[in-house]
């Protein structure tokens, strides 16, 4: 028998055809292979809650598999001695379980909460980045608003994940998300009675929140941020300014091999260090919290820091109560504005932010180049207000944790953070304008007269003045002012070229850059880039 | 950038990719060409061969076999480490933090490995692609917008008005019956058994007065409760100690003297003057803000803390909210003792427990 | 320390505004309390050596409580006054307070005071064990009270798992789920657990100390003190925490901060060294 030969080199080949000849993929696998990305570190902010919430898949199946999500009462009888012979609920127990009697399961669970803390930790960062640089603006509304959905989404997903153990801290976090609920006027009671299925906390309260923890709510995360990458993919990447870089193109690397090899690292990492954190640092320990029961309760009670500036909104409300004398007497709870309207507001104005922003602007062009925040100064302060009201609702979201350990009085602590909240963003807003202006101005300075050496010169006439490096050479007039660009100006001697061709080192240089070595067949290095394509209208104010 | 202008796609002819003459780097700069993309730089970092070069090289088999290393170590900790819970300070401590340790550093080790593979051991290129993220052109704006309005002409929903009519008649009942089981299902009467406005405390169907019982059942005498303590209570009936009656749970304040004298004379102005007994207050433990058990009972200033929002209540004025969110005083329960010695409740709560609704009288 | 209670009663005097002289006053005052003590101390020490110099004005004392007498005499008296009776604006009465009271405050370095202020601290204790027991013993026999048991294991055999309940139920609101402590109104707190002995836990819920309500044997018996003392030392302070690094054991705050300072920045300095010019 004759055995026919294979030609192994000729394998992929054929395969390869064999492909094509029935999906076309040929074609369409090329543009997607030449797929330019560009570069920068800021970019990268949003990988960080999309490979989290690949970690959280992941983890949260493995969870599922031992969660048993009733509320019908058990004797404790894991391997924890202090809660043996406790009455609980079926969830704690299993949540317990998952702690103590499933091998790596602690570490399982460690990961999943340190993960969906980090996923909405980079989401909020992300957020900020693409505000404060402007990217949000057209043609990339519709993918602003999903971003600003995600967080809600996350956050619904975060706040029932984080009751399903049923312990004693997030059954106190769920009894007050009943009373918030209850508090909406008309309809308050209602809705929490069909939520809970009676009066809180009822029995069905665990598996409810288990079917839309594990089905709903992630089915709807996939599909937003699905959505979320295929706009960034369709509409693509915006760009700093710079040389080369214009609204019209995008200036980067391919993003096959190089691109998706740092993907692929990057991934790692995340997942690396969600699982440094979920081993080496204990989060949520809920067999020190008990099972939930409805008169148990600890100092400093928090939920989870994305939940906080609502906890810390609630804290900071004076207790002014609205009664309406129709008929009984009807009640508007303070409890009503702080957790609903508040967070009703904050939805609103980011999702219809870059039309307000449009509007206000008249500027309704595309924008595929991101602003310097400096260059924009009245979005930098209102930015910085926003954060800065975040800011002081987190930390009263924590202020008796803070009164506790750094010895201030809690009521001080509430009183600081209401007058707080009114005083420090507006100061915020205007620092920051401020601050941004003056970096314009040393811009524009140093593109006008040069780079401040340190030499100082005395003049014949007895002035001293300090010698500066041009940027440019000068022209007939003896003045050398380049225009700027929406792009970074050389502050420092050593800085002059930075612009030019890269300086190995990441903190600092660690050699000279070297001619580049120029392969046969591979083009040359280009000169540095002309400067009349850079940079869009907008940005030079 | 010039060489962009000058080598632009659509001003070039493309390059025959079967002439054997053209390197492979040829064809894919053509491929990319093809796709509007021009690679303007490309660069090897490291000239092959170089000592730079095989450090690198070894750096990054040297994280893959950390990778390696870890992961082994992982599964031989995950396998034979005491990882049962023992009281105390034992190895099965270390169970969880070893294994996120190796876990850890084998996912850092390839991540970096093949960071730093891709960062500097791959050439660096510069490329510059077009956007063309211009709308489409005027034409075929048109011919789609005439398209899809002539969809509705051969419909004819503009000349035959009833089919839209009906159509949506018809619809909407069906749009309704897909709300319906959802929101029927769901759909709960709060005030089912007046279930709002009463507690475990309500006496039972014969009038008989419920008695306070302690977490284990027990029921209280006066003396149990010291001056200057108290008690969490509960009603004395069936799953009184559970969350089936989570607005039950009561707070019962031994005063001392003084203070159950000012106190009663505060009870008096708000018409609850009977509601004590003797120095002994009962006040629901429940926040009448978000819910939370208001406990932190500071028997000196007799204020009570809830510590979720930070309210505070006074409790010898009729717990009155003094600091915080919370509008409303904590509702008392009338309280006395019984023939055999115990607590009971005189009746129910005459105000509502817990959290404020709308429709709260 | 000092310059925390400064800064805090300043916050206090500045929300207030009128207690602000009071409290400068009670400094001063402080300060003559200390003034004062110093010089009893000094005085105290020689006549407690100097023989036949010690009072017996009450009805006769046993050996231990005369020697708690001549401490009291030295160290107590300017806030609690003579026989323990008080003084008006400076320090209660100690009659009935048993010697429960005094074991919590003077072992744990509460008593004597530094100076007046919103709640006494835990501070290294100025008295060794002998002459806690003597000051207690004087105390009991000026006017009875709550006792502690002999011995200094309180917790032997006791049911943490009913330990851990009777805590959750009444312990937890005040000192956290952890036993971190917590804040309490207007600069009051309830302290951390960490430090505390058998002795001073099983004083604390007999004696109520400061803001600490009453939590008397008939309330929760002895074998339920064992029991939560059992928890308390063995479940919170003696076991190590499972899943790592606690974190302080402050709950979701610190919780949030690491995840920011450790995770985000960890990834944020590797997206800068990813995107970096290499």
């Amino acid at each position: 028998m004759k055995r026919r030969k294979i030609d192994v080199a000729a394998v992929p080949g054929k395969a390869a055809g064999a492909l094509d000849d029935r999906f076309q993929a040929a074609t369409p696998l090329r543009k997607l292979l030449n797929k330019v990305f560009p570069d920068h570190w800021s970019f990268l902010l949003g990988e960080i809650a999309l490979f989290s919430f690949i970690v959280l898949l992941l983890t949260g199946v493995f969870l599922t598999f031992f969660f048993e999500p009733a509320m019908t009462e058990v004797v404790y009888n894991g391997s924890y001695a202090p809660l043996r012979g406790t009455p609980m609920s079926a969830a704690y127990a299993s949540s317990l379980d998952i702690s103590f009697d499933v091998r790596g399961g602690l570490i399982m669970r460690q990961m999943h909460h340190w993960s969906a803390l980090l996923f909405m930790a980079a989401i909020v960062v992300h957020m900020l980045r693409i505000f404060f640089t402007g990217a949000f603006r057209k043609p990339r509304e519709t993918n602003w608003i999903i971003g600003s959905l995600l967080f809600w989404v996350g956050f619904l997903a975060g706040f029932t994940g984080y009751s399903l153990p049923d312990d004693g801290l997030s059954g106190t976090g769920l009894r007050i998300a009943s009373a918030i609920m209850l508090s909406i006027p008309v309809i308050g009671s209602w809705l929490t009675s069909s939520i809970f299925g009676g009066e809180f906390p009822g029995t069905i309260i665990i598996s409810r929140f288990f079917i839309a923890h594990v089905l709903l709510i992630p089915a709807l995360l996939v599909a937003l941020i699905s959505v979320h990458l295929g706009l960034v993919f369709k509409q693509k990447h915006t760009q700093w300014p710079g040389p080369g870089r214009t609204n019209e193109n995008v200036v980067g690397e391919r993003m096959f091999p190089r691109y998706a090899l740092k993907q692929g690292g990057f991934f790692m990492v995340v997942f690396g260090v969600i699982a440094l954190m979920g081993g080496l640092f204990q989060i949520n320990p809920i067999w020190y919290f008990g099972p939930y029961e409805a008169w148990v309760v600890s100092a400093a009670s928090q939920p989870d820091w994305y939940v906080m500036f609502l906890d810390g909104s609630t804290r900071l409300m004076p207790a002014w109560e609205i009664n309406i004398p129709i008929g009984d007497g009807y009640v508007i709870p303070p409890l009503f504005w702080p957790t609903v309207v508040l967070p009703g507001i904050l939805v609103m104005i980011s999702l219809f932010y870059p039309f307000l922003e449009a509007r206000h602007l008249k500027d309704y062009r595309h924008h595929n180049l991101l602003q310097r925040p400096r260059d924009v100064p009245a979005r930098t302060g209102a930015g910085a207000m926003a954060v800065t009201f975040y800011l002081v609702l987190t930390l009263s979201g924590a202020n008796d944790v803070i009164a506790d350990k750094f010895h201030i009085s809690l009521n001080a602590m509430t009183w600081g953070g209401r007058i707080g909240l009114l005083l420090l963003p507006p100061l915020a807003y205007y620092l920051t304008y401020r601050i941004c202006l003056g970096l314009q101005q040393h811009d524009r300075e140093v593109l006008a007269h040069g780079v401040e050496t340190g030499i100082i010169r005395r003049l014949p006439d007895g002035r001293f003045v300090e010698v500066h490096q041009p940027l440019t050479a000068a022209d007939h007039d003896g003045h050398g002012e380049l225009e700027y660009v929406g792009w970074v100006v050389p502050k420092k001697m050593n800085r002059l070229g930075a612009l030019g061709p890269a300086i190995r080192g990441f903190f600092y240089p660690i050699e000279k850059p070297a001619e580049a070595p120029v392969s046969p067949g591979h083009p040359p290095v280009e000169p540095r880039a002309e400067r009349e394509e850079i940079g869009s209208g907008e940005s030079r104010r | 950038m010039s060489t962009h202008t000058e080598h632009a796609p659509q001003g070039r002819e493309p390059l025959d990719v079967n002439d054997p003459r053209l390197s492979r780097f040829d064809i894919v700069r053509e491929g990319a060409r093809r796709d509007d993309i021009e690679i303007v730089h490309y660069e090897e970092q490291l000239v092959p061969g170089t000592k730079a070069e095989r450090r690198l090289v070894r750096l990054v088999a040297a994280m893959f076999l950390l990778t390696g290393v870890a992961a082994t170590a992982f599964l031989v900790i995950y396998i034979w480490w005491p990882w049962q819970w023992e009281a105390g300070r034992g190895g099965d401590k270390l169970y969880t933090p070893l294994l996120g340790l190796t876990l850890g550093l084998a996912l850092l080790g390839i991540g970096f490995g093949i960071l730093t593979w891709g960062k500097k051991l791959l050439p660096k290129e510069v490329s510059i692609q077009d956007r063309h993220d211009q709308p489409g052109p005027p034409e075929d704006r048109k011919i789609t917008g005439e398209t899809m309005l002539y969809l509705a002409d051969e419909m004819g929903v503009r000349r035959r008005p009833l089919l839209g009519f009906s159509a949506v008649l018809g619809l909407l009942p069906v749009g309704a019956v897909a709300a319906a089981p959802l929101i029927g299902g769901l759909i709960s009467n709060p005030h089912k058994n007046n279930q709002m406005f009463t507690t475990g405390f309500a006496p039972g169907e014969g009038g008989e007065k419920i008695r306070l019982v302690r977490e284990d059942g027990r029921p209280i005498r006066p003396s149990d409760v010291s001056a200057g303590g108290q008690l969490t209570v509960f009603p004395g009936i069936d799953h009184g100690v559970s969350n089936k009656h989570a607005d039950s749970p009561t707070l019962l304040i031994h005063l001392r003297e003084d203070d159950a004298e000012k106190s009663r004379a505060a009870n008096e102005r708000v018409g609850h003057g009977d509601y004590m007994w003797g120095n002994y207050a009962a006040y629901s433990k429940i926040c009448t803000h978000a819910g939370c058990p208001a406990s932190l009972y500071e028997q000196q200033t007799n204020r009570l803390l809830c510590p979720c929002h930070q309210s505070q209540f006074l409790i010898t004025d009729n717990a009155k909210p003094i600091f915080g969110p919370a509008s409303r005083r904590l509702p008392q329960l009338p309280i006395e003792v019984d023939e055999e010695g115990f607590f009971v409740a005189r009746s129910d709560y005459t105000e509502t427990i817990g959290p404020d609704f709308w429709e709260r009288p | 320390m000092t310059s925390d209670n400064d800064r805090r009663r300043g916050l206090l005097a500045r929300l207030r505004g009128r207690p602000a002289a009071r409290s400068r006053g009670r400094r001063r005052l402080g300060a003559a309390v200390r003034l004062i003590a110093a010089l009893t101390l000094a005085g105290g020490a020689y006549t407690a050596f100097a023989p036949g110099v010690q009072a017996q004005e009450n009805p006769p004392l046993t050996g231990a409580a005369a020697d708690g007498k001549a401490l009291f005499d030295v160290s107590c008296v300017t806030c609690h006054g003579r026989n323990a009776q008080g003084v008006e604006g400076r320090g209660p009465s100690l009659i009935g307070v048993g010697s429960a009271s005094v074991e919590f405050q003077v072992s744990s370095g509460r008593m004597p005071m530094a100076r007046q202020e919103a709640q006494a601290m835990r501070k290294p204790p100025s008295f060794t064990d002998e002459q806690v027991r003597q000051l207690g013993q004087y105390i009991q026999e000026l006017g009875g009270g709550p006792q502690v048991p002999e011995g200094n294991n309180l917790h032997r055999n006791a049911d943490m798992a009913a330990g851990g309940e009777l805590f959750r139920i009444n312990c937890s609101q005040c000192h956290a789920f952890a036993g971190g402590g917590g804040a309490l109104s207007s600069g009051k707190y309830a302290p951390s657990l960490a430090p505390a002995s058998d002795r001073q836990i099983y004083a604390a819920m007999l004696s109520g100390p400061q803001n600490m309500p009453v939590f008397g044997d008939n309330q929760i018996t002895p074998e339920q003190k064992a029991d939560i003392i059992a928890y308390i030392q063995e479940t919170l302070k003696h076991n190590q925490d499972q899943g790592g690094f606690n974190l302080g054991r402050y709950g979701p705050s610190t919780e949030g901060l690491a995840i920011f300072l450790v995770g985000i920045v960890a990834l944020v300095f590797t997206s800068l060294w990813i995107a970096g010019k290499s």
